[in-house]
């Protein structure tokens, strides 16, 4: 069922890029953002999966060579984008919050002072 | 207890790891005791200092004795050929980079000394601002691909919060928010990219990757490599991603602009060049090289082009940087030593006059409390210097004569003039032609800035401006000795900086045994490993009477390709009442209000001519981020589609 894994997490990277695309509003679109990351994050832990593996935590002498455990080092980077994504949310949501205090609207076809 | 030997740490082999280091300390103590001004200015100044240096000492081995230095962390060597550790890699590549990188940050640190003094906030300031350096110093010095991702995103996030820092100006927080939201597609794609190579070749360090990966072909491959390079390419801004350039350089601090301009751009081109010549290997093939030349060509035309439709002095400087960086992409992806070399050197030159520039706009705006052109003029009466100072950037930027763009632009030309008689290629004289026309167009840019900024009429609102203080000029001075420097001697910077740098990028084995153990890439890659190429760096053809007759021939066809475009243009004049009244022939009428360019704008006429030009450019930079984002998504898409049929 691994495959399922894989079109989920590629369905959540194109859903959050047509949510930051089509949508109008600043709110909707830090949404998104985060859906694409937890898409990604959703590829890094299904490739490090390994079909019946353990968890990767062993004491000292307890591992030998035909231990069978998923990979612990897309977890460990998992964690790591994990802790991006959130801050991305939180200084975008931080930065919509100032913008509609400045503009007074969400809506980013009006959020447009510099063009051209 | 053992004795920790004080001396080891003097090692060159530490270096690297402390100059990233100490950035990071930096803000991290600015954080603790930055409240007291002098305290905070002495961390900042101690901090990105003594990252210079120790990045100056390294020069030495490195590019003159030609050594690569690996570090892994925590002495954590390769085991059983896997590399199990975190590592940095410090080759003469990384090492320019990392100088450009270094010497940046220290000028525009010690100009926000004065310039920042006024703003509030600024113990905040300097935390960003030295997060920034390190996360771009971690990025180029780093050989691990995940620790690369890492770095990228610290970089971001320092860039938006620096340039939303004077979040009162107008559009700052739009345009924090547009980079934040492209950026972040960008940061997201190199994740992917990252981890769809882990999948592949199981492991994360580039030499390592270097190995395995171009011995894979396969759908997921060229899209690693598609993801990858359009990640990096939202960091150099290249064409479809310079409107984030110019949004963020207009509001940010002008000490900032350097940062986005000199020294993050740098960390797309360098991404690039890591991909392309190290990881992927792919620039023998003449589609790759066909790829990014194109690339090239079309930001240095789209920007240079947007760039004279501007009215605001950072903005159109801004355009101006992508354009240059369209420069150095095209050199880079001619993958001949000579454009690589040169290349190489016009990313320095870029990131000495692209520097010099802002800081002078940012002096006119500190003094006259306004970047817009229409408001600007005469201030070369009250800033005698400031005028100085940006003349010679001017003159470098536009590749005058004793100033390094000149003979860095030459070797550009060169290069690609070269290559067309190599390959027997046509479209790479083309690409000569394009480079010289963008580079008529730029000095036409900045002829109509000086004019108008500093030369004419001196309105009453700038009657208080005076010189700015000594310290901002003495950091713009640094920039504007090295700005000659660099070009008197184009043969010394060869020697020691851009050519041991360019040479690296075509002996990719040695980088590979420098990291893994000798031997390791003949070993693992056989008959494939890439071979020590032999090309060598000509000499600069600077001063050589036979390369002028060349440029004057390419001149006139030059002349010839303008001269038909804009009749053809002429021929059909038009009636389009809005676009005719926004680019008119003659000002003073009612229709001044509308118009985007001032009165004295010199080249009315050659505006005029290519209005539609003009402004279908200008309805499609729309300011909307959804557009920006469109914009990201279908580069992401083409590029994907192109590395699947050619890789």
């Amino acid at each position: 069922m691994i495959i399922l894994n894989y079109i989920a997490s590629f369905f959540l990277i194109v859903l959050g890029l047509y949510c930051i695309v089509m949508k109008y509003n600043l709110v909707k679109t830090v949404i998104g953002l985060s859906i694409m990351d937890y898409g990604v994050n959703l590829l890094i832990i299904t490739i490090g999966y390994n079909p019946g593996g353990t968890a990767p935590i062993f004491t000292p002498g307890e591992l030998q060579a035909a231990s069978y455990f998923v990979d612990p080092i897309p977890q460990a980077l998992t964690l790591t984008s994990i802790v991006i994504g959130a801050c991305v949310t939180a200084m975008s949501l931080s930065l919509v919050m100032k913008l509609k205090e400045m503009y007074g609207t969400l809506d980013t076809r009006e959020i447009r002072r510099l063009r051209g | 207890m053992s004795h920790i030997n004080l001396l080891y740490l003097l090692d060159p082999l530490h270096f690297p790891i402390f100059s990233i280091m100490l950035y990071f300390l930096g803000a991290f103590c600015i954080v603790l005791f930055g409240k007291n001004r002098i305290v905070r200015n002495c961390i900042a100044f101690v901090a990105t200092g003594l990252s210079l240096t120790l990045l100056c000492l390294l020069i030495k081995p490195i590019m003159i004795q030609n050594a690569i230095l690996p570090y892994w962390m925590g002495y954590r060597v390769p085991a059983g050929g896997y590399a199990i550790g975190i590592a940095l890699e410090v080759d003469a590549l990384s090492l320019f980079f990392g100088l450009l990188i270094a010497t940046a940050v220290f000028v525009s640190c010690l100009y926000s000394f004065s310039y920042m003094s006024e703003d509030d906030n600024e113990p905040q300031y300097y935390t960003l601002f030295l997060m920034l350096a390190g996360g771009v110093m971690g990025l180029v010095l780093s050989g691990d691909l995940f620790n690369m991702f890492i770095m990228v995103e610290i970089l971001t996030f320092a860039a938006v919060a620096l340039t939303a820092f004077r979040n009162r100006v107008t559009g700052a927080l739009e345009a924090a928010f547009k980079y934040l939201v492209v950026g972040c597609i960008g940061s997201t794609c190199i994740l992917a990219g990252t981890i769809i190579l882990y999948q592949q070749a199981h492991t994360l360090n580039l030499a390592q990757l270097a190995t395995i990966i171009p011995l894979c072909k396969g759908t997921n491959i060229s899209i690693a490599f598609a993801l990858l390079f359009i990640g990096f390419c939202t960091k150099a801004f290249i064409v479809p991603f310079h409107p984030l350039a110019a949004d963020a350089h207009g509001a940010a601090p002008a000490p900032v602009s350097v940062l986005i301009s000199g020294v993050l751009t740098k960390s797309g081109i360098y991404g690039i060049i890591r991909l392309a010549y190290f990881l992927f290997q792919t620039m023998n093939l003449g589609t790759m090289q066909f790829w990014l030349v194109f690339l090239g060509s079309v930001s240095m035309f789209v920007c240079v082009t947007m760039a004279l439709a501007q009215h605001d002095f950072k903005r159109l400087l801004a355009f101006h940087s992508i354009s240059q960086i369209g420069y150095v992409l095209t050199a880079i992806g001619l993958a001949t030593a000579l454009g690589a070399s040169a290349g190489l050197y016009h990313a320095m030159n870029h990131t000495l006059f692209k520097g010099l520039l802002f800081l002078t706009a940012g002096a006119v705006l500190h003094e006259t409390g306004t970047t817009d052109l229409g408001k600007l003029g005469g201030l070369s009466k009250k800033m005698p210097h400031t005028t100085v100072l940006f003349l010679i950037g001017a003159a470098s930027i536009s590749g005058i004569p004793p100033f390094n763009g000149f003979a860095s632009k030459w070797l550009i030309y060169q290069a690609t003039y070269e290559k067309a008689a190599e390959t027997g290629n046509i479209g790479f004289a083309f690409v000569t032609i394009v480079a010289l026309v963008t580079s008529t167009l730029t000095l036409a840019s900045f002829v109509k800035v000086t004019q108008s900024v500093f030369f004419g009429q001196l309105p009453k609102e700038c009657e208080n401006a005076k010189e700015v203080s000594f310290g901002m000029r003495f950091a713009m001075g640094i920039l504007a000795v090295l700005c000659t420097i660099t070009g008197l001697f184009p043969n010394m910077v060869q020697q020691y900086l851009t050519g041991p740098a360019a040479k690296t990028l075509f002996h990719v084995s040695r980088y590979i045994n420098a990291m893994m153990g000798s031997g390791y890439a003949e070993s693992t890659m056989g008959a494939s490993a890439p071979e020590a190429a032999t090309r060598t760096i000509e000499t600069v053809g600077v001063w050589n009477p036979v390369n002028w007759l060349m440029l004057l021939m390419i001149a006139l066809l030059a002349i010839c390709i303008v001269a038909i475009a804009s009749k053809y243009d002429a021929v059909r004049e038009n009636k389009s009442e809005k676009v005719e009244a926004k680019y008119s022939l003659f000002y003073g009428g009612e229709d001044t209000v509308f118009s985007q360019v001032g009165g004295g704008d010199l080249f009315w006429g050659f505006k005029h001519n290519w209005r539609h030009y003009f402004s279908f450019m200008h309805d499609l930079h729309s300011g909307i981020v959804n557009d920006y984002s469109l914009w990201a998504v279908i580069a992401l898409a083409l590029a994907m589609v192109y590395a699947l049929i050619v890789l």
